[in-house]
Order: C-alpha cells, then structure tokens, then sequence
C-alpha cells in the first residue's frame, strides 16, 4: 500500500484531532487510515464526503476528524440520522459513517438493518475492538467465544453473532445490503480495495474490520497490553476467505457484492415521489 | 380561504405544508396514525418526503437527519412513541436542530387506554430527555383549527430558536371533525397570525455560539461550511470537549435563548372573564378548556365571579398569569395533578389551589359548576372511596 500519512492527514483529516486521543498502541488509527487512503485513491474531495460517527473509542475518535462535515449520533442512532440525512443529500454527496461493534450490532442493529433494507447509499466502517472498550471492556456481540472481559470474568460463553456458524453479515445481507466485507486493522492495501469498492456501491455498504485493543481486550483476554501481542493475536486468527483453519475467528474478503443491483433508497424515494407530484398515482 | 369540515390531523398537515414542512416520520400509533396517513397523502403532492421509520426513535432520528440537511421536518407520536423520543430530543436540543414535535395524548401509564384522551404528559413535555441543562418550548391547542395555527408557529419558533419546538394535543383534538379554515396565499396568512421563518444555513465557523441570541441558523450539511454537530459538549466549532467551563458556556445557551426571549410567543394563551379580579380562576389546557370556557360563562351569568384560564404556551411555564391571590380550580385530563403543582408553585403563596382530574374522558359542565360553587363557599370537594377530586 502507497501512502504517507502526513499527506493523507494534511489533505483530509483536522490538524486539531490528529493525531486522536485514542491509547497508545491502539489499532484504530490502521482502519481510519484505510478509509482515508480508500478515499485518496477514488479521488474524493472533502466537500464530497460527509463523515457521520457513533459513540465509542471508534466514533468519538473519528469524530472531527475529517476536513468537511461530520456528525455523530447517540449510541446506535447514527444509521437512523444519516438515512434521514441520505434522502434530502444530493445523491453525489457520499455518507461514510465510522463506527464501533457495539454500536452497530447491538444497539443499533434494528436501525443497522433498516438502512440495509432500504438500500440507502452509505459507508458502514465497523471498526471491531470486540466489545465494550470505551466503558473499561465488557464483552459485546462479537467477543470471541471464552475471551475474559470485565463483564465476562468466567470467559464468553453467550451465543453471539460471530460464533457456532452465526455471522452477523447473513443477518446483513438478508435484511438487503448490496456489498458486505471483513477485515482485519493488518489487511493493508487489500482492506483499501475493499473499502474503495464500497464506497463506489450506491447502496448500503458494510466492511466489518477488526482491529487491536492493547488497553482493554488484550490486558483481559491475552494478559498483557502489549501491542504487538493482539496484533499478532489478531493476524494469526485472520484468514483470507478459503484459506481458513480451525482457528479461524475473522475470515476475511468480500462477502456479498450485488453492488448497484437494486433501487438505491434515496432514489427510489425521489423518483416515486416526482410520479405521484406529476400524475397523482403510481 | 378554503373551508373543509375535517379532522385536527389534516389541520396539522395542512399547516406543515403551509410553512414549508417537506418531510414526515413517523411510527403508527393510535390517535397519531392518521396525521401520519395524512402526511404520506398529501407531501408527495407537494414533492415532499413520507418515511415510516422502524420504531419512534428513528422516527425522530431521520427528522433530524432531514433537518441537517435542510429540511423542515415533522415527527409525530403519542405517548408511548413520545416516550422514544427521549434520546433524539436530546440530540436535537443540544445541537440546536429545528424539529417539530406533535405528542397526541392517550391515557397511560404505558399503553393505557389507546382510543382515549389523556393529559399525562405534562412534565414529559418540559423534560422530554435526560441531563438537564435545557430549556423546551411546548405549545397546546385545544381545536382543529388552533392545530393548525399551532403547528405553524412551532415550526417558525423552531426555526427561530434552532430547536425541536412540540405541540402537545390530546385524542379528542386531533381525531375530531371540526370547521376548519386554509389560507390559500401569505395574505391570507398573515389574516390569521400565521408566521413563516425559512430555513437559513449556518456558514461557520462557530456554529455553537456562546449567547442568548436568537437567529442564529443552525447547521446543514453538505454544504461545504465544515459544520460539525455530535451528541458531546460542543466547543463553538463543534468539536467534542470534556470540559466543564464549555458545558456551562453550552447549557448557558440552551436555556436563556429560550428563557430571555419568552416574548416571542408568551402571548399564547387565552382569558374569559379575567378583567375583574374573579374570585376564582379556573386553568385548562387542551381540550378539557372547551367545557371549561362554557361552564365558567354559565356560572357568570349564574352571578358567580369566575374567569378562564386557558395555557397555550406551556412551557416554559407562563408564571406571569398567577399574580392575583384568589382561589384557583385546575381541571386536568389526568388523576394524579400536574399542571396544578405548576399553578400552586406560581401562585401567591397563600391563594387556594384545588384540583379536578378526569381522564379518558371529558368532566361535564354540571359537574365543574357544582365544584366552582363549592369552592367559591368554601365546602370541601367531593371524596367517594377511590374518587378522590381534591388534590
Ligand atoms: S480502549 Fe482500546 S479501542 Fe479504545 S482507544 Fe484504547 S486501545 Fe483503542
């Protein structure tokens, strides 16, 4: 992957947020860089873009961040705001939302599917510390299964939605969206692609990115703040798509692309309201 | 002018779209559901935009989606949906976003009595979400037409203070048919009160100024101004900050833009027979000051020196209305007494303050004249086992 980050962030990103206040070792800053890059290489312009954020370490250190407008809504609220925001936006203005597990498929997860049946054209970056970081580390609905986390001290043991054949991106792509990934912070250049590819989707785009938490996750489960410890943790259980082993937890590449296959929601929403202004009916 | 004999939903429709309201979510919810059917009829008429949201929050939520956007935008719910609102309300009031709010009342707790009118919302109106810190506009018609009039006025008010302004109505209101009267151009408007205040955009770069100043615009994006807007303390920029000095400079904002300019609509509210110092005032909100007004003219013409009080303006809270120290009677479409704490904590202290609560349904004029003459003597109110009147 080509890219230096002082050229990104000087074109891009606020000098007054970055670098973030996000804990040293932190994998967030790989993933907002992957966006950032994926965003470089299509061309876009700050005006282009809105950044819309959840709460969280992966929305409240993303927040701001970005050089145009930003918003952030209230835990899991934020795919409701930026449908809203979606339908009266001209459709050349791209909404990129970055978000954390937490918010997107627990709290959020009936708006989440919502704005995926509505096919309602938007990046969903899920950026994946595997729980409930921001509030000290309690397990969520992505925890590996066993991991010891402060609300979880025996270890994991709940069904969750990444766990025995469950994947919370068959709920995805059942509800409609037209393009779902995973990733890992360690992806690179191939997670860039990726990313480039949803945002060209207009449509409702999810890449679900796991990336390392030293502070909280790994002090619980691996024993040690160490980062290079869970970014290797984390390397070790990724694995390309058909290349998965029986310690597999993150297999990764894209999952579902029927980009540009069906009516964007804005669209559809525009189009049928014109017809019945100009004719009464459907 | 154009007459119809219609319900108060189409009168809040009709209004919406008078000032320019192009967007509506909503979830359906006896007695709001037909102001929803209402709205999903007639916006895309008007090239405007009907959404059905997934619960009340998102319906809420894509208001203010709509609203950053710029867009002038309407949600409406009844008290359980309300209740969902507590989160987007408060988004809205601390990024000062213009939001219209209707809360169509029903007998609660909970789902209650669906098919009912209820007055249970009184405080809710004034402390719709959590944390403090805010001051909330809320305004109650108490006819189609006042619907009408009302839904106009909060979205100019929204507008003008950069916030979510609701309009509390009750089941009786907005499902009944009534006479109702449409302007057809601005003169027509203008004849009937009605003030408009469009949508301006906020150009940065201290979108979240430090003052009691009213229109300031609020943000929209999308066009290129950088706003940023979140659920954190601001900064005047818009960055999120821990800071409590900020939050203070934010709170500040939040309540004397609304507590310093109450003039702008205190005028919102209606007297009968109150120029002679009655010896007993009678307060009402909604639609139980229908019964009301025709019980304290019978009661004058009775030779008793009675006088009306209606609130349209509910919150803030019109103290200025309770000066005189005589007897006053609250009649409420609840049991347990809200409007009457209000009235009892803005009265002078040693004036006399009685409670008459129904719910679900209207009281009758026999039985507030009987209760203003029992007070006016002095008599205790009626208590029968679980009915209790006095409060
Ligand atoms: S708690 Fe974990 S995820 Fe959050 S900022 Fe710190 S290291 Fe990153």
């Amino acid at each position: 992957m080509e890219y230096k980050s002082s050229d990104i962030s000087s074109a891009y990103l606020r000098s007054r947020k970055i670098p973030s206040t996000a804990c040293a070792g932190c994998g967030l800053g790989m993933n907002h860089k992957i966006v950032i890059q994926a965003i470089k290489e299509l061309k876009l312009a700050v005006e282009d873009i809105i950044w819309g954020t959840s709460i969280g370490c992966a929305g409240r250190q993303t927040f701001g961040t970005w050089k145009g407008d930003g918003v952030a809504g209230t835990h899991g609220r934020i795919y409701a705001i930026a449908r809203g925001l979606r339908v009266v936006l001209p459709p050349n203005k791209e909404l990129i939302l970055t978000v954390g597990d937490g918010d997107a498929f627990g709290i959020g997860l009936n708006h989440l599917i919502h704005a995926a049946r509505s096919n309602a054209d938007m990046t969903v970056i899920v950026n994946d510390n595997l729980g409930y970081q921001s509030t000290g580390g309690q397990y969520g609905w992505t925890t590996p299964q066993g991991s010891k986390t402060d609300s979880s001290p025996y270890g994991m043991f709940e069904h969750n939605l990444m766990s025995e054949g469950m994947d919370v991106l068959h709920i995805l792509k059942g509800a409609g969206a037209t393009f779902l990934a995973r990733h890992v912070s360690m992806d690179g250049a191939w997670a860039v692609d990726t990313v480039k590819k949803a945002i060209l989707n207009k449509g409702f785009s999810l890449v679900h990115m796991t990336f390392p938490c030293p502070t909280n996750f790994a002090s619980k489960e691996l024993g040690s703040r160490d980062p290079v410890k869970i970014f290797n943790w984390i390397k070790n259980h990724a694995a390309p798509m058909g290349q998965e082993k029986d310690d597999t937890i993150w297999v990764t590449g894209i999952y579902h692309d029927a980009s540009n296959s069906r009516p964007e929601f804005s669209r559809l929403i525009h189009e049928t309201v014109e017809k019945i202004r100009r004719t009464g009916t459907l | 002018m154009k007459r119809f004999l219609e319900t108060g939903n189409f009168a809040i429709t009709e209004g919406a779209i008078l000032v320019g309201c192009r967007f509506f979510a909503g979830y359906p919810i006896t007695p709001a559901t037909e102001l929803a059917e209402a709205m999903s009829l007639r916006l895309p008429q008007e090239g405007g935009i009907y959404l059905q949201a997934e619960d009340e929050c998102a319906a809420m939520h894509l208001c203010i989606g709509a609203s950053l956007g710029g867009y002038k935008a309407m949600t409406a719910t009844s008290g359980p949906g309300f209740i969902l609102y507590a989160d987007p309300y408060g988004w809205a009031l601390g990024c000062e976003c213009p939001v219209v709010v209707l809360n169509s009342g029903r007998v609660g707790p909970v789902s209650g009595i669906t098919g009912a009118p209820g007055q249970g919302e009184f405080y809710l109106m004034r402390y719709p979400t959590h944390g403090g810190n805010f001051e909330t506009i809320c305004l109650a018609p108490n006819s189609a037409q006042e619907c009408m009039a009302m839904t106009v006025e909060a979205f100019y008010l929204s507008e003008r203070f950069r916030m979510p302004v609701s309009v509390l109505a009750d089941q009786l209101i907005t499902d009944g048919f009534e006479d109702i009267s449409v302007p057809e151009n601005d003169a027509e408007m203008k004849e009937m009160g009605f003030r408009v205040w469009p949508r301006k955009i906020h150009q940065g770069p201290d979108f979240y100024p430090v003052t009691d100043e009213l229109d300031i615009p609020p943000v929209v994006l999308g066009q290129n101004t950088g706003a940023l807007c979140s659920d954190w303390t601001p900064t005047e920029e818009g960055y999120d900050i821990e800071e409590v000095e900020a939050h203070h400079k934010h709170a500040y904002r939040l309540i004397y833009k609304v507590r310093n300019n109450r003039h702008i609509f205190n005028h919102l509210y209606e007297k009968v027979h109150m120029d002679d110092d009655p010896d007993l005032v009678v307060v009402s909100y909604g639609t139980p000051s229908r019964v009301v007004n025709t019980a304290v003219k019978k009661a004058r013409s009775n030779g008793l020196k009675v006088g009306a009080l209606r609130l349209i303006n509910l919150w803030p809270f019109p103290d200025e209305h309770f000066s005189l120290n005589t007897k006053y009677l609250v009649v409420e479409l609840n049991w347990d007494g809200e409007l009457v704490r209000e009235v009892q904590r803005a009265a002078p202290k040693d004036s006399d303050v009685h409670f008459l609560g129904t719910c679900g349904d209207l009281p009758t004029v026999p039985r507030l004249t009987e209760t203003f003459e029992k007070i006016l003597k002095g008599q205790p109110l009626q208590r029968i086992g679980w009915e209790v009147e006095a409060w």
